[in-house]
Protein backbone atom coordinates (compact mmCIF):
# COMPACT_ATOMS: atom_id res chain seq x y z
CA UNK A 1 0.00 0.00 0.00
CA UNK A 2 2.83 1.61 0.90
CA UNK A 3 4.83 1.29 -2.62
CA UNK A 4 0.86 2.37 -4.41
CA UNK A 5 1.03 5.94 -2.52
CA UNK A 6 4.52 6.52 -3.53
CA UNK A 7 4.16 5.79 -6.90
CA UNK A 8 0.85 7.73 -7.30
CA UNK A 9 2.75 10.46 -5.97
CA UNK A 10 5.57 9.93 -8.08
CA UNK A 11 3.68 9.65 -11.15
CA UNK A 12 1.67 12.69 -10.14
CA UNK A 13 4.99 14.81 -10.81
CA UNK A 14 4.94 13.13 -14.21
CA UNK A 15 1.49 14.24 -14.46
CA UNK A 16 2.28 17.52 -13.52
CA UNK A 17 4.85 17.57 -16.64
CA UNK A 18 1.90 16.11 -18.72
CA UNK A 19 -0.28 19.24 -17.50
CA UNK A 20 2.86 21.49 -18.45
CA UNK A 21 2.97 20.45 -22.12
CA UNK A 22 -1.16 20.84 -22.73
CA UNK A 23 -1.09 23.86 -21.14
CA UNK A 24 1.13 25.64 -22.77
CA UNK A 25 0.54 24.19 -26.01
CA UNK A 26 -3.43 25.45 -25.66
CA UNK A 27 -2.51 28.80 -24.64
CA UNK A 28 -0.27 29.20 -27.40
CA UNK A 29 -1.87 27.68 -30.22
CA UNK A 30 -5.11 28.59 -29.46
CA UNK A 31 -4.38 32.36 -30.54
CA UNK A 32 -2.13 31.23 -33.28
CA UNK A 33 -4.66 28.88 -34.93
CA UNK A 34 -6.83 32.74 -35.52
CA UNK A 35 -3.75 33.94 -36.85
CA UNK A 36 -3.32 30.99 -39.46
CA UNK A 37 -7.14 30.71 -40.47
CA UNK A 38 -7.30 34.53 -40.88
CA UNK A 39 -4.03 33.61 -43.15
CA UNK A 40 -5.74 30.97 -45.11
CA UNK A 41 -8.86 33.26 -45.91
CA UNK A 42 -7.00 36.43 -46.92
CA UNK A 43 -8.19 38.16 -50.57
CA UNK A 44 -3.97 38.17 -50.86
CA UNK A 45 -4.31 34.80 -52.48
CA UNK A 46 -0.49 34.19 -52.25
CA UNK A 47 -1.09 34.36 -48.53
CA UNK A 48 -3.21 31.73 -48.74
CA UNK A 49 -2.12 29.58 -50.66
CA UNK A 50 1.01 29.46 -48.66
CA UNK A 51 -1.08 29.11 -45.04
CA UNK A 52 -2.65 26.35 -46.78
CA UNK A 53 -0.07 24.70 -47.88
CA UNK A 54 1.43 24.40 -44.45
CA UNK A 55 -1.39 23.67 -42.43
CA UNK A 56 -1.36 20.81 -44.90
CA UNK A 57 2.05 20.03 -44.49
CA UNK A 58 1.11 20.15 -40.72
CA UNK A 59 -1.75 17.87 -40.61
CA UNK A 60 -0.35 15.63 -43.48
CA UNK A 61 2.86 14.36 -40.93
CA UNK A 62 2.74 12.43 -38.35
CA UNK A 63 3.03 15.13 -35.02
CA UNK A 64 5.85 12.33 -33.78
CA UNK A 65 7.89 12.69 -36.58
CA UNK A 66 7.42 16.74 -36.59
CA UNK A 67 8.50 16.27 -33.23
CA UNK A 68 12.00 14.63 -34.41
CA UNK A 69 12.28 16.68 -37.00
CA UNK A 70 12.06 20.08 -34.54
CA UNK A 71 14.26 18.65 -32.01
CA UNK A 72 17.18 16.59 -33.65
CA UNK A 73 16.88 18.18 -37.12
CA UNK A 74 19.50 21.30 -36.22
CA UNK A 75 21.86 18.99 -34.81
CA UNK A 76 21.42 16.85 -37.81
CA UNK A 77 22.11 19.39 -40.34
CA UNK A 78 24.15 22.26 -38.51
CA UNK A 79 26.17 19.72 -36.36
CA UNK A 80 24.53 22.06 -33.19
CA UNK A 81 21.26 20.66 -30.75
CA UNK A 82 19.51 24.03 -31.16
CA UNK A 83 16.34 23.63 -28.84
CA UNK A 84 16.45 22.23 -25.42
CA UNK A 85 13.64 18.99 -25.25
CA UNK A 86 11.00 21.58 -23.63
CA UNK A 87 11.35 23.98 -26.20
CA UNK A 88 10.80 21.47 -28.89
CA UNK A 89 7.65 20.10 -27.88
CA UNK A 90 6.03 23.51 -26.94
CA UNK A 91 6.93 24.83 -30.26
CA UNK A 92 6.11 21.46 -32.38
CA UNK A 93 2.67 21.04 -30.36
CA UNK A 94 1.79 24.77 -30.64
CA UNK A 95 2.46 24.83 -34.23
CA UNK A 96 0.76 21.54 -35.09
CA UNK A 97 -2.32 22.32 -32.88
CA UNK A 98 -2.57 25.70 -33.95
CA UNK A 99 -2.83 24.46 -37.61
CA UNK A 100 -6.02 21.98 -36.63
CA UNK A 101 -7.24 24.72 -34.75
CA UNK A 102 -6.56 26.93 -37.56
CA UNK A 103 -9.43 24.82 -39.61
CA UNK A 104 -11.88 24.54 -36.79
CA UNK A 105 -11.90 28.59 -36.57
CA UNK A 106 -11.85 28.76 -40.48
CA UNK A 107 -14.98 26.39 -40.63
CA UNK A 108 -16.44 28.73 -38.06
CA UNK A 109 -16.15 32.05 -39.15
CA UNK A 110 -17.50 31.15 -42.61
CA UNK A 111 -20.12 29.81 -41.53
CA UNK A 112 -21.44 33.24 -39.76
CA UNK A 113 -23.86 35.00 -42.20
CA UNK A 114 -22.87 37.80 -44.15
CA UNK A 115 -25.81 40.19 -42.77
CA UNK A 116 -23.64 40.17 -38.97
CA UNK A 117 -20.97 41.53 -40.75
CA UNK A 118 -22.99 44.11 -43.32
CA UNK A 119 -25.31 44.86 -39.95
CA UNK A 120 -21.55 45.98 -38.41
CA UNK A 121 -21.06 47.64 -40.96
CA UNK A 122 -23.76 50.12 -41.79
CA UNK A 123 -23.76 50.65 -38.03
CA UNK A 124 -20.58 51.87 -38.44
CA UNK A 125 -18.73 49.87 -36.63
CA UNK A 126 -15.24 48.98 -37.89
CA UNK A 127 -13.98 45.55 -39.04
CA UNK A 128 -11.84 45.05 -36.21
CA UNK A 129 -15.11 45.75 -33.61
CA UNK A 130 -17.56 43.60 -35.65
CA UNK A 131 -15.15 40.77 -35.62
CA UNK A 132 -14.45 40.83 -31.97
CA UNK A 133 -18.02 42.14 -30.66
CA UNK A 134 -20.09 40.44 -32.80
CA UNK A 135 -18.68 37.35 -34.88
CA UNK A 136 -15.98 35.77 -32.17
CA UNK A 137 -18.67 34.83 -29.97
CA UNK A 138 -20.64 33.17 -32.53
CA UNK A 139 -18.06 31.20 -33.65
CA UNK A 140 -17.12 30.18 -30.38
CA UNK A 141 -20.58 28.95 -29.66
CA UNK A 142 -20.11 27.02 -32.99
CA UNK A 143 -17.08 25.73 -32.87
CA UNK A 144 -17.26 24.38 -29.09
CA UNK A 145 -17.93 20.95 -29.95
CA UNK A 146 -14.77 20.09 -32.23
CA UNK A 147 -12.56 22.46 -30.51
CA UNK A 148 -13.13 19.83 -27.34
CA UNK A 149 -12.74 16.50 -29.35
CA UNK A 150 -9.43 18.46 -30.39
CA UNK A 151 -8.42 19.10 -27.21
CA UNK A 152 -9.34 16.23 -25.63
CA UNK A 153 -7.40 14.56 -28.33
CA UNK A 154 -3.82 17.02 -27.21
CA UNK A 155 -4.28 15.13 -23.43
CA UNK A 156 -3.48 11.94 -24.94
CA UNK A 157 -0.71 13.39 -27.70
CA UNK A 158 1.61 14.39 -24.60
CA UNK A 159 2.56 11.44 -24.31
CA UNK A 160 4.64 11.57 -27.50
CA UNK A 161 6.84 14.44 -26.06
CA UNK A 162 8.70 11.52 -24.67
CA UNK A 163 10.48 10.41 -27.77
CA UNK A 164 12.60 13.52 -27.24
CA UNK A 165 13.29 12.47 -23.83
CA UNK A 166 10.83 15.26 -22.50
CA UNK A 167 9.76 12.84 -19.41
CA UNK A 168 5.66 13.02 -18.81
CA UNK A 169 3.59 10.91 -17.67
CA UNK A 170 4.18 7.63 -19.74
CA UNK A 171 7.84 8.04 -19.28
CA UNK A 172 7.89 8.35 -15.39
CA UNK A 173 5.61 4.96 -15.55
CA UNK A 174 8.13 3.07 -17.68
CA UNK A 175 10.74 3.48 -15.47
CA UNK A 176 9.15 1.61 -13.00
CA UNK A 177 9.44 -1.76 -15.80
CA UNK A 178 13.05 -1.45 -15.59
CA UNK A 179 14.12 -0.60 -12.32
CA UNK A 180 11.97 -1.88 -10.64
CA UNK A 181 9.87 -4.77 -12.63
CA UNK A 182 6.55 -3.44 -11.93
CA UNK A 183 4.19 -3.37 -15.05
CA UNK A 184 1.37 -1.84 -13.22
CA UNK A 185 1.90 1.91 -12.75
CA UNK A 186 2.30 2.21 -16.58
CA UNK A 187 -1.53 0.83 -17.05
CA UNK A 188 -2.45 3.08 -14.10
CA UNK A 189 -1.28 6.33 -16.01
CA UNK A 190 -5.22 5.72 -17.94
CA UNK A 191 -6.50 6.83 -14.73
CA UNK A 192 -4.85 10.50 -14.68
CA UNK A 193 -5.66 10.20 -18.18
CA UNK A 194 -9.57 9.50 -17.78
CA UNK A 195 -10.05 11.57 -14.74
CA UNK A 196 -8.87 14.58 -16.76
CA UNK A 197 -10.49 14.18 -19.81
CA UNK A 198 -13.68 13.67 -17.63
CA UNK A 199 -13.28 17.06 -16.12
CA UNK A 200 -12.52 18.91 -19.56
CA UNK A 201 -15.46 17.17 -20.57
CA UNK A 202 -17.53 18.82 -18.26
CA UNK A 203 -16.18 21.91 -18.57
CA UNK A 204 -16.84 22.10 -22.08
CA UNK A 205 -20.60 20.83 -21.56
CA UNK A 206 -20.87 23.76 -19.04
CA UNK A 207 -19.51 25.91 -21.59
CA UNK A 208 -21.84 24.76 -24.28
CA UNK A 209 -24.85 25.19 -21.33
CA UNK A 210 -23.39 28.27 -20.57
CA UNK A 211 -23.59 30.16 -24.49
CA UNK A 212 -27.18 28.30 -24.59
CA UNK A 213 -28.70 31.66 -24.10
CA UNK A 214 -28.73 32.79 -27.60
CA UNK A 215 -29.16 30.96 -31.49
CA UNK A 216 -26.76 30.87 -33.70
CA UNK B 1 -33.00 71.32 -50.12
CA UNK B 2 -32.44 68.15 -51.45
CA UNK B 3 -31.40 65.53 -48.99
CA UNK B 4 -30.01 63.50 -51.12
CA UNK B 5 -29.54 63.05 -54.32
CA UNK B 6 -28.26 60.21 -56.56
CA UNK B 7 -26.20 60.82 -60.10
CA UNK B 8 -25.68 58.54 -63.02
CA UNK B 9 -25.11 55.44 -60.57
CA UNK B 10 -24.14 52.37 -62.30
CA UNK B 11 -22.99 48.72 -60.52
CA UNK B 12 -21.94 45.82 -62.32
CA UNK B 13 -21.63 42.10 -60.97
CA UNK B 14 -18.52 40.61 -63.30
CA UNK B 15 -20.38 41.33 -67.16
CA UNK B 16 -23.99 41.87 -65.52
CA UNK B 17 -24.78 45.81 -65.47
CA UNK B 18 -27.58 45.68 -62.83
CA UNK B 19 -27.90 49.40 -61.94
CA UNK B 20 -27.34 51.00 -65.42
CA UNK B 21 -27.27 54.92 -64.47
CA UNK B 22 -29.49 56.06 -61.45
CA UNK B 23 -30.57 59.47 -61.05
CA UNK B 24 -33.01 60.69 -58.38
CA UNK B 25 -32.99 63.02 -55.19
CA UNK B 26 -35.21 63.42 -52.21
CA UNK B 27 -35.98 66.11 -50.18
CA UNK B 28 -35.68 66.14 -46.08
CA UNK B 29 -38.48 64.79 -44.81
CA UNK B 30 -39.95 62.92 -47.77
CA UNK B 31 -40.59 59.09 -47.95
CA UNK B 32 -38.90 57.02 -51.10
CA UNK B 33 -40.69 53.89 -52.39
CA UNK B 34 -38.74 51.80 -54.82
CA UNK B 35 -41.15 49.29 -55.91
CA UNK B 36 -40.46 46.85 -59.43
CA UNK B 37 -39.81 43.17 -59.61
CA UNK B 38 -37.37 40.90 -57.97
CA UNK B 39 -33.71 41.21 -60.29
CA UNK B 40 -34.61 45.04 -61.40
CA UNK B 41 -32.07 46.30 -58.74
CA UNK B 42 -33.68 48.15 -56.07
CA UNK B 43 -32.21 46.29 -53.75
CA UNK B 44 -28.70 46.38 -55.23
CA UNK B 45 -29.47 50.42 -55.40
CA UNK B 46 -30.03 50.25 -51.47
CA UNK B 47 -27.16 48.75 -50.86
CA UNK B 48 -25.06 50.68 -52.92
CA UNK B 49 -25.97 53.41 -50.87
CA UNK B 50 -25.47 51.99 -47.81
CA UNK B 51 -21.93 50.87 -49.18
CA UNK B 52 -22.55 46.73 -48.64
CA UNK B 53 -21.89 47.53 -52.25
CA UNK B 54 -19.43 49.92 -53.93
CA UNK B 55 -20.75 51.32 -57.03
CA UNK B 56 -18.37 51.18 -60.44
CA UNK B 57 -19.07 55.00 -61.65
CA UNK B 58 -21.50 57.71 -60.19
CA UNK B 59 -21.92 60.02 -57.34
CA UNK B 60 -23.60 60.27 -54.46
CA UNK B 61 -24.73 63.65 -52.61
CA UNK B 62 -25.95 63.57 -49.16
CA UNK B 63 -27.43 67.24 -47.40
CA UNK B 64 -24.98 69.35 -50.07
CA UNK B 65 -22.15 67.23 -49.52
CA UNK B 66 -20.77 64.39 -52.05
CA UNK B 67 -20.63 61.35 -49.70
CA UNK B 68 -19.18 59.09 -52.56
CA UNK B 69 -18.68 59.26 -56.21
CA UNK B 70 -16.61 56.79 -58.59
CA UNK B 71 -15.74 57.18 -61.72
CA UNK B 72 -15.19 53.95 -63.43
CA UNK B 73 -11.99 51.76 -62.07
CA UNK B 74 -11.90 53.34 -59.09
CA UNK B 75 -12.68 52.05 -55.21
CA UNK B 76 -13.06 55.24 -53.30
CA UNK B 77 -12.81 55.00 -49.72
CA UNK B 78 -15.96 55.40 -47.26
CA UNK B 79 -15.29 57.36 -44.62
CA UNK B 80 -17.17 56.90 -41.16
CA UNK B 81 -19.23 60.03 -41.87
CA UNK B 82 -20.47 59.26 -45.37
CA UNK B 83 -21.11 54.92 -44.35
CA UNK B 84 -23.56 56.99 -40.94
CA UNK B 85 -24.94 59.36 -42.93
CA UNK B 86 -27.27 56.31 -44.20
CA UNK B 87 -28.37 53.53 -41.66
CA UNK B 88 -30.57 50.28 -42.89
CA UNK B 89 -33.03 48.14 -41.51
CA UNK B 90 -32.52 44.58 -43.71
CA UNK B 91 -34.94 42.10 -44.63
CA UNK B 92 -33.30 39.53 -42.67
CA UNK B 93 -33.44 41.89 -39.12
CA UNK B 94 -29.87 40.96 -38.65
CA UNK B 95 -29.76 41.55 -35.15
CA UNK B 96 -26.99 40.28 -32.99
CA UNK B 97 -27.94 37.05 -31.88
CA UNK B 98 -25.21 37.08 -28.39
CA UNK B 99 -26.98 40.77 -27.39
CA UNK B 100 -30.10 41.57 -25.49
CA UNK B 101 -32.63 43.80 -26.99
CA UNK B 102 -31.00 46.89 -25.27
CA UNK B 103 -26.97 45.68 -25.62
CA UNK B 104 -28.40 45.46 -29.80
CA UNK B 105 -29.51 49.20 -29.50
CA UNK B 106 -26.23 50.44 -27.43
CA UNK B 107 -23.53 48.69 -28.70
CA UNK B 108 -22.68 50.57 -31.86
CA UNK B 109 -22.91 53.80 -29.83
CA UNK B 110 -20.85 52.66 -27.16
CA UNK B 111 -18.13 51.99 -29.93
CA UNK B 112 -18.55 55.00 -31.41
CA UNK B 113 -18.13 56.94 -27.57
CA UNK B 114 -14.82 54.55 -27.59
CA UNK B 115 -13.34 55.33 -30.66
CA UNK B 116 -13.80 59.15 -30.40
CA UNK B 117 -12.43 58.96 -26.60
CA UNK B 118 -9.40 57.11 -28.20
CA UNK B 119 -9.35 59.52 -30.97
CA UNK B 120 -8.48 62.15 -28.18
CA UNK B 121 -12.28 64.20 -29.72
CA UNK B 122 -14.31 65.29 -27.36
CA UNK B 123 -16.85 62.19 -26.52
CA UNK B 124 -20.55 63.42 -27.86
CA UNK B 125 -22.45 61.07 -25.96
CA UNK B 126 -22.18 59.16 -21.91
CA UNK B 127 -23.39 55.90 -21.62
CA UNK B 128 -26.29 57.02 -19.78
CA UNK B 129 -27.39 59.75 -22.76
CA UNK B 130 -26.85 56.75 -24.54
CA UNK B 131 -29.31 54.13 -22.82
CA UNK B 132 -31.09 57.22 -22.25
CA UNK B 133 -31.69 57.17 -26.09
CA UNK B 134 -32.63 53.60 -26.44
CA UNK B 135 -34.85 53.58 -24.13
CA UNK B 136 -36.65 56.29 -25.85
CA UNK B 137 -36.20 54.78 -29.07
CA UNK B 138 -37.48 50.98 -27.66
CA UNK B 139 -40.75 52.66 -26.27
CA UNK B 140 -41.17 54.67 -30.24
CA UNK B 141 -41.36 50.65 -31.45
CA UNK B 142 -43.56 49.17 -28.63
CA UNK B 143 -41.07 47.22 -26.94
CA UNK B 144 -40.18 48.35 -23.87
CA UNK B 145 -40.78 45.64 -21.72
CA UNK B 146 -38.92 43.20 -24.39
CA UNK B 147 -35.61 45.11 -23.14
CA UNK B 148 -33.55 42.28 -21.77
CA UNK B 149 -34.89 39.91 -23.95
CA UNK B 150 -32.72 38.02 -26.55
CA UNK B 151 -33.55 38.15 -29.90
CA UNK B 152 -34.23 34.09 -30.32
CA UNK B 153 -36.78 34.72 -27.90
CA UNK B 154 -38.79 37.57 -30.21
CA UNK B 155 -40.96 36.95 -32.93
CA UNK B 156 -39.80 38.37 -36.51
CA UNK B 157 -41.80 41.05 -36.08
CA UNK B 158 -40.39 42.61 -32.77
CA UNK B 159 -36.97 41.49 -34.26
CA UNK B 160 -37.66 43.96 -37.20
CA UNK B 161 -38.27 46.66 -34.55
CA UNK B 162 -35.28 46.00 -32.76
CA UNK B 163 -33.56 46.46 -35.79
CA UNK B 164 -35.39 49.44 -36.69
CA UNK B 165 -34.77 51.32 -33.51
CA UNK B 166 -31.22 49.86 -33.52
CA UNK B 167 -30.79 51.51 -36.82
CA UNK B 168 -32.31 54.86 -35.52
CA UNK B 169 -29.51 55.20 -32.58
CA UNK B 170 -26.90 55.86 -35.24
CA UNK B 171 -29.57 59.12 -36.17
CA UNK B 172 -29.13 58.45 -39.98
CA UNK B 173 -29.88 61.07 -42.69
CA UNK B 174 -31.29 58.35 -44.65
CA UNK B 175 -32.82 55.67 -43.11
CA UNK B 176 -33.45 53.03 -45.50
CA UNK B 177 -35.96 49.82 -45.14
CA UNK B 178 -34.76 46.43 -47.81
CA UNK B 179 -37.86 44.51 -47.83
CA UNK B 180 -38.57 44.80 -44.31
CA UNK B 181 -41.28 42.62 -44.09
CA UNK B 182 -40.81 40.25 -46.74
CA UNK B 183 -39.38 37.30 -44.10
CA UNK B 184 -42.45 37.75 -42.37
CA UNK B 185 -45.59 35.56 -41.41
CA UNK B 186 -48.37 37.73 -42.94
CA UNK B 187 -49.94 38.88 -39.34
CA UNK B 188 -46.43 40.19 -38.67
CA UNK B 189 -45.83 42.60 -41.43
CA UNK B 190 -48.96 44.57 -39.87
CA UNK B 191 -46.85 45.82 -36.81
CA UNK B 192 -43.92 46.51 -39.13
CA UNK B 193 -45.88 48.68 -41.51
CA UNK B 194 -47.43 50.54 -38.45
CA UNK B 195 -43.93 51.26 -36.54
CA UNK B 196 -42.09 52.65 -40.22
CA UNK B 197 -45.41 55.06 -41.05
CA UNK B 198 -45.01 56.23 -37.35
CA UNK B 199 -41.58 57.34 -38.17
CA UNK B 200 -42.80 60.05 -40.95
CA UNK B 201 -41.63 62.90 -39.84
CA UNK B 202 -40.51 66.27 -41.43
CA UNK B 203 -36.90 65.53 -40.26
CA UNK B 204 -37.02 61.57 -41.14
CA UNK B 205 -35.75 60.69 -45.10
CA UNK B 206 -36.78 57.12 -45.50
CA UNK B 207 -36.56 55.14 -48.56
CA UNK B 208 -38.51 51.79 -48.64
CA UNK B 209 -37.80 48.77 -50.75
CA UNK B 210 -41.01 46.92 -50.78
CA UNK B 211 -43.22 44.55 -52.30
CA UNK B 212 -46.43 45.84 -50.29
CA UNK B 213 -48.08 48.03 -52.90
CA UNK B 214 -50.85 49.04 -50.60
CA UNK B 215 -48.08 50.27 -47.77
CA UNK B 216 -46.16 52.32 -50.63
CA UNK B 217 -49.02 53.96 -51.88
CA UNK B 218 -50.22 55.49 -48.41
CA UNK B 219 -46.55 56.06 -46.98
CA UNK B 220 -44.72 57.38 -50.09
CA UNK B 221 -44.18 61.25 -51.02
CA UNK B 222 -42.59 59.69 -54.18
CA UNK B 223 -42.42 56.58 -55.89
CA UNK B 224 -40.10 54.58 -58.39
CA UNK B 225 -40.57 51.58 -60.66
CA UNK B 226 -37.11 49.84 -61.46
CA UNK B 227 -36.71 47.33 -64.12
CA UNK B 228 -33.84 45.91 -65.99
CA UNK B 229 -31.40 48.25 -63.96
CA UNK B 230 -33.34 51.42 -64.55
CA UNK B 231 -35.46 54.20 -62.83
CA UNK B 232 -38.69 53.12 -65.23
CA UNK B 233 -40.96 55.31 -64.04
CA UNK B 234 -41.55 57.66 -60.92
CA UNK B 235 -43.77 60.37 -59.01
CA UNK B 236 -46.03 60.24 -57.00
CA UNK B 237 -47.80 57.23 -55.26
CA UNK B 238 -50.88 58.83 -57.33
CA UNK B 239 -49.20 59.11 -60.73
CA UNK B 240 -47.53 55.56 -60.22
CA UNK B 241 -50.10 53.63 -58.75
CA UNK B 242 -53.10 55.40 -60.22
CA UNK B 243 -52.27 56.47 -64.07
CA UNK B 244 -48.88 54.31 -64.69
CA UNK B 245 -47.48 55.23 -68.48
CA UNK B 246 -45.49 52.54 -68.91
CA UNK B 247 -46.19 48.84 -70.33
CA UNK B 248 -44.17 47.40 -67.87
CA UNK B 249 -45.26 48.80 -64.81
CA UNK B 250 -48.75 48.22 -65.88
CA UNK B 251 -47.70 44.22 -66.27
CA UNK B 252 -46.45 44.97 -62.98
CA UNK B 253 -49.39 46.48 -61.16
CA UNK B 254 -51.97 44.17 -62.28
CA UNK B 255 -49.64 40.78 -61.58
CA UNK B 256 -49.87 42.02 -58.11
CA UNK B 257 -53.68 42.76 -57.57
CA UNK B 258 -53.68 38.52 -59.20
CA UNK B 259 -52.10 37.43 -56.46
Amino acid sequence: MDQFWKITLDLMVGFGETLKIFAITLALSLPLGLIIAFGSMSKFKPLAALTRAFVWVIRGTPLMLQLIAVYYGPGLVFGQMLLTAPAAVYITFTINYACYFSEIYRGGIESIAKGQYEAGQVLGMTKRETFFKVILLQVIKRIIPPMSNEIITLVKDTSLARVVTYYELIYFAQRYIKNAGLLWPLFYTAIYYLVFTAVLTFFFRWLEKKLDYFKA
Amino acid sequence: MNMLEVKNLRKRFGDNEVLKGIDLTLEKGEVLSIIGASGGGKTTLLRCLNFLERANSGEIIVGGRSVYSAQDGEKPVVTPEAQLSFGLVFQQFNLFPQYSVMENLMLAPKLRAKREAKQGASVKETPEAIRDRAEKLLATVGLSEKANAYPCQLSGGQQQRVAIARALMLSPDILCFDEPTSSLDPELTGEVLRVIRSLKSSDRTMIIVTHEMEFARHVSDKVIFMADGVIEEQGTPDEVFGNPQSDKLRAFLSAGEEK
